[in-house]
């Protein structure tokens, strides 16, 4: 890399020396005194090495992680099943493809872009803190809390899919007569579709992850097995658990990238 | 009788109606999803969340509520940054030799053994990594490092570190590969290939993950710091469990300018690359 002296500098690498020097004032501004004051932090490490190698693999226990994991997985399928029907209208509408006026359209999409944006700016585990506050500790605010953000999130990602597709298909159905809804659902969703299947298994994969920390709000799940082991600093408990989210996580991304060769 | 031809998108179709049926019908018997429900609750809690019933006394009339909660916005931001800057040292010390097409001959050869055992481990370490939220990590973390931004910002890291890896493996993988073969068949070994092929191509898209990902870590900073004690995270917890709604309120709407401020920055800077 060369700093180019006649011209301007190359974006990459002024952006490159921005992130540098906010990164390396980050670690000088830090409280680095009380790191040390922690004793058996390296014998703690020891412990969670030798669980590792020794995973917990009886019957009893597989049986358990098994169930946590299904139930993790089951969160996560309802609250997607939601998200994925949500966002999809929601995409539509913040697409602004399905108004014909110029006023109706920008208004749409400025109005749902903002709305959507407020949503997405709150991790989903806030979300399920504050849902549990107003409505109880319950599986139904744990879906919510999931889908809530989660539909926020595909409706921006699907919206620009929509807006996306290439011009020159969609004039051919306007010539022809087409009306909005039309050119919506003979030449975009068509066009997107791929995507959309694609990014929408993404975001499963993601869900997955949310729900299994839904402990957070004392839902049963993976989360809160792991949490019951690492009271007890079972660790070979713990790792098992934790293959059993990274095996669930790696189906999950298997079975989506195949799925995307089909389309 | 006629053979029966597996279909991929058929199969998944099912396999999704499935997953829903039985998901949805899980929660439906064991759990009364009328219970606790009830517009009434929500709005109370929306009006303590902005101090309705205290008047004057509200947080968010308070100049000192606002200036503490900047203050932890600035501990959280720093909390972020020192996340996705570790994440983005280590992703980028390994994703060369995470590549297949680095390791990997054309014809799926191991060039020699040490190559491709350091190409295993590096896969390995992005899966588990990745697979695991930054959440978990961090409830780990607090075993072996005192609960500081720095314990929470190693916990997001190493999630990131996975995410990245793999972004950028397979953006890698992903190369138009006859240029790469030009270079090596006239002579150019590894290291040079590295640093005049696929640098060039990689490296705006490094920046450009690098940033979408440092959007996402700022929305996760706060949860990670209700655990590993940091910033505004921490401060969310102590206000919930004192019943400070108010409070609450005034840090949630820091948490979201946070939010908007890096996003904003994010986006200026992947324009300012592309």
């Amino acid at each position: 890399m060369r700093l180019n002296k006649t011209h301007m500098p190359d974006p990459r690498i002024v952006t490159t020396f921005i992130l540098v020097v906010v990164f390396l004032g980050s670690l000088l501004f830090s409280d680095w005194g009380n790191l040390v004051s922690h004793g058996g932090g390296g014998a703690m490490i020891r412990l969670m090495g030798k669980g590792l190698i020794s995973l917990e693999l009886s019957y009893d226990f597989i049986l358990l992680a098994l169930e946590a994991s299904l139930i993790t997985l089951a969160y996560a399928v309802c609250a997607i099943s939601v998200a994925v029907l949500f966002g999809f209208i929601g995409g539509l509408i913040a697409s602004g493809g399905l108004f014909s006026s110029i006023v109706t359209k920008l208004s749409a999409i400025v109005f749902f872009r903002a709305l959507l944006a407020v949503v997405r700016s709150i991790h989903e585990l806030i979300w399920a803190w504050l849902i549990a506050l107003a409505l109880g500790f319950t599986p139904m605010s744990g879906i919510l809390a999931l889908a809530i953000p989660y539909s926020a999130i595909l409706a921006r990602v699907y919206a620009d899919f929509l807006n996306d597709v290439p011009e020159p298909s969609l004039q051919a159905l306007r010539t022809a007569g087409a009306t909005p809804l039309q050119v919506m659902l003979y030449g975009r969703i068509p066009a997107a579709a791929k995507e959309m299947v694609s990014y929408g298994f993404y975001r499963f994969e993601c869900c997955i992850r949310s729900a299994s920390v839904l402990s957070f709000i004392g839902l049963q799940g993976l989360g809160y097995q792991i949490g019951v082991s690492l009271d007890d600093l079972l660790f070979a408990e713990v790792w098992t658990l934790l293959l059993f989210l990274v095996g669930l996580i790696i189906l999950v991304d298997y079975w989506g990238s195949t799925l995307r060769r089909f389309l | 009788m006629s053979k029966i031809h597996f279909s991929v998108p058929i199969f998944s179709i099912g396999l999704i109606l499935l997953l829903t049926i039985f998901s949805w019908s899980f929660f439906l018997i064991y759990f009364d999803f009328t219970d606790g429900f009830s517009l009434t609750a929500v709005k109370e809690f929306l009006s303590r969340l902005i101090g309705w019933e205290l008047g004057g006394d509200s947080a968010f009339l308070s100049s000192q509520s606002w200036f503490e909660a900047f203050r932890l916005g600035l501990t959280t931001l720093k909390m972020s940054i020192l996340a996705i800057g570790i994440a983005a040292v280590f992703s980028f010390l390994t994703f060369a030799p995470g590549a297949r097409t680095m390791v990997f001959s054309d014809k799926g050869i191991l060039a020699s053994p040490i190559p491709a055992a350091i190409f295993a481990v590096i896969k390995v370490s992005y899966t588990l990594t990745r697979g695991i939220p930054e959440l978990l990590w961090a409830m780990l973390i607090v075993f072996v490092l005192p609960p500081s931004i720095f314990a929470g910002a190693i916990a997001l890291a190493i999630h990131n570190y996975g995410v990245l890896g793999r972004l950028l493996g397979e953006a890698v993988e992903n190369m138009d590969q006859r240029p790469i073969k030009a270079l090596r068949s006239s002579g150019a070994n590894s290291i040079q290939i590295l640093f005049y092929c696929i640098m060039p191509e990689i490296f705006p898209k490094f920046l450009t993950y690098l940033l979408y990902r440092w959007e996402v870590v700022i929305r996760t900073t706060v949860v990670v710091g209700f655990l590993a004690a940091g910033g505004l995270g921490r401060e969310l917890k102590l206000s919930m469990s004192w019943f400070h709604y108010d409070e609450v309120g005034v840090l949630l709407v820091t948490y979201m300018l946070l939010v908007f401020l890096v996003d904003y920055a994010s986006l200026i800077l992947r324009k300012y690359v592309n």
